[in-house]
C-alpha cells in the first residue's frame, strides 16, 4: 500500500520490461495487453497478487487490467502445468486427423500417469494449415502431428513419457 | 482470365533465396526502392498511384486500397496512425505467416510507403499472438530498418518522420476486425465498433488511422517501382494483380502460392497443388476462408480465382484461404467445428451473434452427439437468417454464411446423420 518499493513482486527483469512498456505507447492502457504478456511468461499466470502490484507500483487500473485478462484467450486463468498442449482442432487440423492424435495425447497422459504435468486443450486454427495438424506445446509450434508420430514429439518433453 | 504473365512473382519474388528476411538480401534485389520512388512523389499522386493499380484489400474485405488512403483527411492537425493488421486468424489462411517468414521488409516497406502517402507520424504492426517466431522476424526488421535510416526522424533526408512498432494480441479472432483491433491496440478488449465514423476519420485513440492487411503493404513497394499500369496489367479487369493462396486440406501440395488473380481453379488444385491425395476425392471446397460458403465439385467447374468469379457462385475470395474438403470428411464435424469457432470467438456485444453463434453451436453439438432432432437443419437455417445483417460487425454474418451454405448444398447428409442417429 504505501510506497515500500523495494518490496516489489516483481523481478528486476520483469520491472524493467513493466516500466519500459508504460512509456512505449501514445497511452498507458495500450501496455496492458504487454506486460500481462511478460508477466505470464516469467509466472505462467498473472494472479490477483500480480494485478495488486500493478495497481499498487505503477498505478494501473485493475478493472482495466482484469477487462484485459478475462477478454483475451491467451492469458490463463489458472496456474499451467509444465507442458500446456494447444492443439488446432479447426477444419483442416480435424479433417487431417486432429481428433485422432488428441485421443492419443490423453491416452499418453493418462497411460504415462503424467496428468500434473501435461495439459491438453483444443484451439481455434494456429494458421499453419498446410502442416496440420498442428499443435503447440507452450510456445514451441509442431507440424503434421499424427497418432503415430505424437509421443516421439513429447518425449522430448518428459523422460516419463 | 485476361493475363497470359503467369506466376508473377510480386510478393514471394524472395522465394528460395537464403536469408530471404535480412536487408542485405532485400535490399539485393530491389527492395526500398519502391520507397526511394515515393519518396520523389506527393502524398495525393502515391494515392492516386495505388487507386489506379486497382489493388484491393487483401484481408478479406476486398476494399479498394487507394480508396480508403484517400479518405483520411490531408490538412488536419495531430497525429495519423497505420496499422498493418497481421492477426491472420481466420481458419484456413496462413499467407501473411508466409509474408513475415520469407519478406518482413517487404512489409515495412510498404507500410512507410503508405505512412507517407496519408501522412501517418506513427505505425503499428499487429500479429496474433500465436506467432511467436514471426514476432521475432518482424521485430528485427524493424530493427534492422531503423538502423538503416528507413525509419524514424528525416527519413532518407527526406524530412519525413515515421516510427513503426510491433504489438502482439492476446488470442481473439476478434481483433481481426479493423475496430476490434483498434480496440485492442489501446489496450481494451478487441469489441468492434459501430462505423462511421470510419477509422480514416476517427480510429487510433480518436485519430485518423488507416488499417491495412499484411500482404496488402506488401504488394504496395512493386506498385510503386512497377507503376499502376503494370500492376492493372495482371489479373482481371476488376480483380488487378496477384493473390497469395493458402491452400490445405486433402491435396498433394499444400502451402502459399502465389498466383494472378483470374487463375483457374482446376488448374491450380490438380496442377500446381498435384491433386488430391490418393484415394480421397473432392467433396467440396471452402474458397476463402471460413466464412466463405462452402462449393461443391459442380460449382467449382470452370471456376476462376477473382473476387467477381467467386461471388457469382455464391461465395467469397476472402483471405485466399482455399480448404479443399475429401469425401471422407464429414459434413456433421465441418459445420459443428465452424459452428463451434465462431461461438468460441464472438466477442458477445451483439446479441443476434452472441445468442446466434450459441444456437448454431448447441444444434450442431446435438446432432453430433446423435441426439438430434427432425427439425434442426431447418433451425439452423433460420437462425443462421436471422443473424445477418444485425450487427456491429460481419463476425455474425461470416457465421451465418457458411451456415446457410452447408444446410443448403449438404442438408440431405446433415438430415441422413440425424435419422440415424435417432434410430441407433
Amino acid at each position: 500500500m504505501n510506497s515500500s518499493n523495494n518490496s516489489s513482486i516483481f523481478s528486476e527483469k520483469l520491472k524493467t520490461v513493466i516500466e519500459k512498456e508504460l512509456t512505449r505507447y501514445e497511452t498507458k492502457r495500450s501496455a496492458i495487453l504487454p506486460i500481462c504478456h511478460a508477466i505470464q511468461d516469467e509466472c505462467g499466470w498473472v494472479q490477483e497478487k500480480h494485478i495488486d502490484a500493478l495497481e499498487k507500483e505503477y498505478s494501473l487500473n485493475r478493472i482495466q487490467v482484469k477487462e484485459v485478462l478475462t477478454f483475451y484467450k491467451a492469458y490463463k486463468q489458472s496456474e499451467p502445468k509444465k507442458f500446456e498442449i494447444e492443439f488446432c482442432d479447426n477444419i483442416v487440423c480435424c479433417m487431417m486427423g486432429a481428433k485422432d492424435a488428441m485421443a492419443k495425447i490423453e491416452e499418453l497422459i493418462e497411460k504415462q500417469g503424467v496428468n500434473s504435468e501435461f495439459g491438453l486443450k483444443g484451439v481455434p486454427c494456429l494458421g499453419v494449415c498446410d502442416q496440420a495438424p498442428a499443435m503447440l506445446v507452450n510456445k514451441d509450434r509442431h507440424h503434421k502431428i499424427t497418432n503415430e508420430n505424437v509421443e516421439k514429439v513429447l518425449s522430448r518433453y518428459s523422460s516419463t513419457i | 482470365m485476361g493475363n497470359t504473365s503467369d506466376k508473377i512473382k510480386i510478393i514471394t519474388k524472395y522465394e528460395g533465396m537464403p536469408n530471404s528476411r535480412s536487408l542485405d538480401t532485400y535490399l539485393s534485389k530491389g527492395g526500398y526502392e519502391g520507397l526511394k520512388k515515393s519518396f520523389s512523389m506527393q502524398p495525393a499522386q502515391i494515392i492516386e498511384e495505388v487507386k489506379a493499380s486497382g489493388l484491393r484489400g487483401r484481408g478479406g474485405a476486398g476494399f479498394p486500397t487507394g480508396l480508403k488512403w484517400s479518405f483520411v483527411p490531408q490538412n488536419i492537425q495531430g497525429p495519423k496512425y497505420l496499422i498493418c493488421n497481421n492477426d491472420e486468424g481466420e481458419p484456413g489462411t496462413f499467407k501473411d505467416r508466409y509474408i513475415a517468414e520469407l519478406s518482413p521488409h517487404m512489409i515495412v516497406e510498404g507500410m512507410i510507403i503508405a505512412a507517407k502517402a496519408i501522412g501517418a507520424c506513427k505505425g503499428y504492426i499487429y500479429t496474433r499472438y500465436e506467432f511467436f517466431e514471426e514476432i521475432k522476424w518482424l521485430e528485427a526488421a524493424i530493427q534492422e530498418a531503423y538502423k538503416a535510416g528507413f525509419l524514424g526522424k528525416n527519413i532518407l533526408g527526406s524530412g519525413f518522420d515515421f516510427d513503426l512498432d510491433h504489438y502482439t494480441g492476446a488470442g481473439a479472432y476478434i481483433c481481426g476486425e479493423e475496430t476490434g483491433l483498434i480496440s485492442s491496440l489501446e489496450g481494451k478488449k478487441g469489441q468492434p465498433k459501430l462505423k462511421p465514423p470510419f477509422p480514416a476519420v476517427s480510429g487510433y485513440l480518436g485519430r485518423p488511422t488507416v488499417v491495412n492487411n499484411t500482404e496488402t503493404f506488401a504488394a504496395v513497394p512493386w506498385i510503386m517501382i512497377n507503376g499502376a499500369a503494370a500492376h492493372k496489367a495482371i489479373g482481371t479487369e476488376k480483380s488487378a494483380g496477384t493473390k497469395l493462396f493458402s491452400i490445405s486440406g486433402a491435396i498433394k501440395r499444400p502451402g502459399v502460392y502465389e498466383l494472378p488473380l483470374g487463375y483457374s481453379f482446376e488448374r491450380f488444385l490438380n496442377d500446381d497443388c498435384g491433386g488430391m491425395i490418393e484415394g480421397r476425392s473432392l467433396k467440396a471446397c471452402i474458397p476463402g476462408g471460413a466464412s466463405a460458403p462452402i462449393l461443391t465439385p459442380e460449382e467449382l467447374k470452370g471456376l476462376t480465382m477473382d473476387y467477381e468469379a467467386i461471388a457469382a457462385k455464391g461465395s467469397m475470395l476472402g483471405s485466399g484461404a482455399v480448404m479443399i474438403i475429401d469425401d471422407r470428411m464429414s459434413m456433421v464435424e465441418l459445420m459443428k467445428v465452424i459452428a463451434d469457432f465462431y461461438h468460441h470467438e464472438s466477442c458477445g456485444q451483439c446479441t443476434p451473434c452472441r445468442e446466434g453463434t450459441g444456437w448454431l453451436a448447441n444444434i450442431m453439438g446435438g446432432i453430433y452427439h446423435k441426439e438430434g432432432q427432425k427439425g434442426d437443419v431447418d433451425k439452423l437455417w433460420t437462425v443462421a437468417k436471422a443473424m445477418e445483417g444485425r450487427t456491429i460487425c460481419a463476425l455474425s454474418d461470416a457465421a451465418a454464411m457458411p451456415t446457410k451454405a452447408i444446410t443448403k448444398k449438404f442438408g440431405d447428409e446433415l438430415r441422413a446423420f440425424i435419422e440415424r442417429g435417432a434410430g441407433a
